[in-house]
């Protein structure tokens, strides 16, 4: 600005003494031709500026001279800065969209008239959304489980509502209502499918040592009031005293088992002690002709020296049962191979049997406690439903899986697999 | 110019309604279905109740529907596609009223099996995957419906064909059982109205896709496998 008015008073002054000195006309043209040349410079910056001003976009035409070019700078300057400060603000809005797409809860942004604004990944597939094609529409249009339109309706969102949707797979859903930012709503969306089914498990458990104890507790009362009551001969007496000793029997085996079931499960890690194979599987082989009494023919094939580290006597126990399970679900004639293997690789406990195998659908529930392929042959072989749960803790206590294979009429095969680290060769 | 717009949107908001309440009503015979299916799978009988409760709540949003539709038609003379939105309405919320009735079918005849002693589940695992398979149908056109969907539409329509060809393998399925054990005849009869039941829903729920095409595009496809290939 200065400038400008220093060049003005210039040209005034040199007019002047021009005029005084020569003659005052040629003092009025030169003063006339330096504001024109003033006027001409200030209005081609001006152009400039109005044409940049039309599209303001940030290039090299935004200079000027002179005095203006000091302007130009500091509108360069500004504009500069505006740019990178939105693109920083896009930058972190870009994130912030990234990371509510990541998260593990579905989220949906609801207006006042509960249409969707927005959702992200996980709620898109927690509830069959698609952002691109329902964005603005009411979400009761894509969810419209009557539960959930009820409870839109009902408005009282204090208390989150559990869904359950059964498109493709079964799916339990905890929703959340949540106001923010006066008239609007997110909506929060839990995948609570999994604890849903640990407390039906914890129900049906439960439920099933009671059924399981409660059976041969009844017998047992039953027989002890007959006793009571009525007057019996000796023969009479002694059977029914040897059905209540086999009923006791059966208790105190599934309490055996719900106990050892327990302390696997609580125990600490298991102290790594070298277990002699050899003499175990030995034991196993014995233990099986003892259970069998001749029924069944037993083979043991081995293969590899070595022993394995962990608890003796939860693997004795994981074994065991397989063992046994072996031999009360093969039918008398029958074969039951025990087979060893190991290596430095890993190691293998198999019990292949010829019994009456299970169907493909049962296997990946034979686990669970009390699953039972055939409840009344199950309880009359003295299984009480918590072997396998019992091989599979222990087993996996020693970082070793339980694969079944098996074949309904052909038999099965129950092999308990050890990784290298829990192996010791010679 | 104000006044014109403030009625039009006005306008577009009880056509949103009405859509709202057609989804709703969708809704309800979706759970209807899925209900009768868990009936069938496990017996649970209570749940034949609360579908037949259901039943009068999709009735009476039928007739509720169908007086807005009327109303809308005799107040706004609606034209374009807004009126082939209200046509195409009126049309599926029959549809959708008769797959509830369905649903409703089978639960009646599931509850007849178990009232015989019987267990229908041990009929084979065909009729739960057919079952599945018409409610399937009836989601996806009602998906359709409530995002203007043609393609997904057609889908629908194809999928149909599927399930009548599931439906007679049934059908010989329990042909085949009556002729080996006459005893299972009673609860083979009560089996075929069921899958009966199922290839019905199916049936509605082309019928309702093929409104969703009308709404759509503007062109009617009943009666017409050309149009769709």
């Amino acid at each position: 600005m200065q400038r400008a008015l220093l060049y003005g008073v210039f040209t005034a002054l040199v007019s002047l003494l021009l005029g005084y000195s020569v003659e005052p006309w040629m003092g009025w043209v030169l003063f006339y031709t330096g504001l024109s040349v003033h006027l001409a410079m200030h209005y081609r910056n001006f152009s400039r500026l109005e044409r940049w001003s039309r599209k303001p976009v940030l290039d090299a035409s935004l200079e000027g001279d002179g005095e203006w070019d000091r302007v130009f700078r500091r509108l360069y300057r500004h504009e500069k800065e505006l740019l990178e400060k939105i693109e920083r603000r896009e930058r972190e809005i870009a994130r912030l969209i990234a990371a509510v797409h990541a998260m593990n809860d579905g989220i949906v942004l609801l207006d006042a008239e509960f249409q969707i604004q927005f959702c992200n990944k996980t709620a898109e597939r927690q509830l069959d959304l698609a952002l691109a094609t329902d964005r603005g529409a009411p979400i009761a249009n894509i969810v419209r489980q009557p539960a959930f339109v009820d409870y839109l309706d009902r408005a009282d969102f204090s208390r989150p509502l559990t869904l359950r949707l059964d498109r493709y797979f079964e799916r339990v859903l905890s929703l959340y209502l949540i106001s923010y930012a006066e008239g609007h709503w997110l909506l929060q969306v839990k995948d609570i499918t999994q604890t849903d089914r640990l407390d039906s498990m914890r129900r049906d458990f439960v439920a099933n040592v009671s059924h399981e104890l409660r059976t041969p507790l009844t017998v047992l009362s039953g027989f002890v009031e007959t006793l009571q009551e009525i007057e019996v001969d000796e023969d009479t007496r002694r059977h029914y005293l040897q059905l209540m000793g086999e009923q006791s029997q059966r208790m105190q085996s599934i309490v055996q088992d719900l106990l050892t079931l327990s302390s696997i499960e609580s125990a600490p890690p298991p102290e790594d002690q070298l277990v002699d194979m050899d003499s175990l599987v030995d034991k196993l082989r014995r233990d099986a002709e003892a259970l069998s009494a001749g029924r069944h023919h037993i083979v043991l094939d081995s293969e590899g020296q070595g022993d394995l580290v962990g608890a003796e006597s939860e693997l004795v126990s994981a074994l065991a049962n397989l063992v046994a399970n072996a031999v009360r679900y093969t039918p008398a004639g029958g074969t039951i191979t025990l087979i060893w293997r190991i290596s430095p690789e890993g190691a293998e406990f198999a019990v292949q049997d010829t019994g009456i195998g299970i169907d493909a659908k049962h296997i990946p529930r034979l686990t669970e406690r009390f699953y039972r392929v055939d409840r009344g042959r199950s309880r009359d072989a003295g299984g009480t439903g918590l072997g396998l749960a019992i091989v599979k803790h222990a087993l996996s206590r020693h970082q070793a899986t339980l694969e079944v294979s098996s074949e309904p009429g052909k038999g099965s095969r129950f092999a308990a697999c050890f990784p290298a680290s829990r192996v010791r060769c010679e | 110019m104000n006044e014109s717009q403030h009625v039009s949107s006005q306008f577009d908001e009880d056509l949103g309604r009405l859509r709202t309440h057609v989804l709703q009503m969708g809704g309800l015979v979706e759970t209807q279905i899925s209900a009768a299916i868990e009936a069938y799978t496990t017996g649970e009988i209570a749940s034949v109740k609360t579908i037949v409760e259901t039943d009068r709540k999709v009735n009476d949003l039928e007739k509720a529907i169908d007086d807005d539709c009327a109303h809308i038609i005799a107040k706004r003379q609606p034209t374009a596609s807004d009126l082939r939105l209200v046509l195409g309405i009126s049309k599926i919320v029959t549809d959708l009223e008769r797959a509830g009735d369905e649903a409703k079918k089978i639960a009646k005849g599931v509850r007849r099996i178990y009232d015989n002693g019987h267990l229908p589940a041990q009929y084979g695992v065909g009729i739960r995957h057919l079952a599945e398979a018409a409610l399937a149908m009836v989601r996806q056109a009602l998906d359709a419906f409530a995002r203007l969907d043609g393609a997904l539409a057609v889908s629908v329509i194809r999928a149909d064909a599927d399930v009548d060809v599931e439906f007679k393998s049934i059908i010989r399925q329990l042909i085949t059982h009556m002729m080996e054990d006459p005893r299972t005849i009673t609860t083979s009869i009560d089996i075929i109205s069921i899958s009966r039941a199922i290839e019905r829903i199916g049936d509605h729920a082309k019928n309702i896709s093929e409104q969703v095409i009308f709404v759509v595009e503007g062109r009617d496809i009943r009666h017409n496998k050309e149009a769709i290939k």
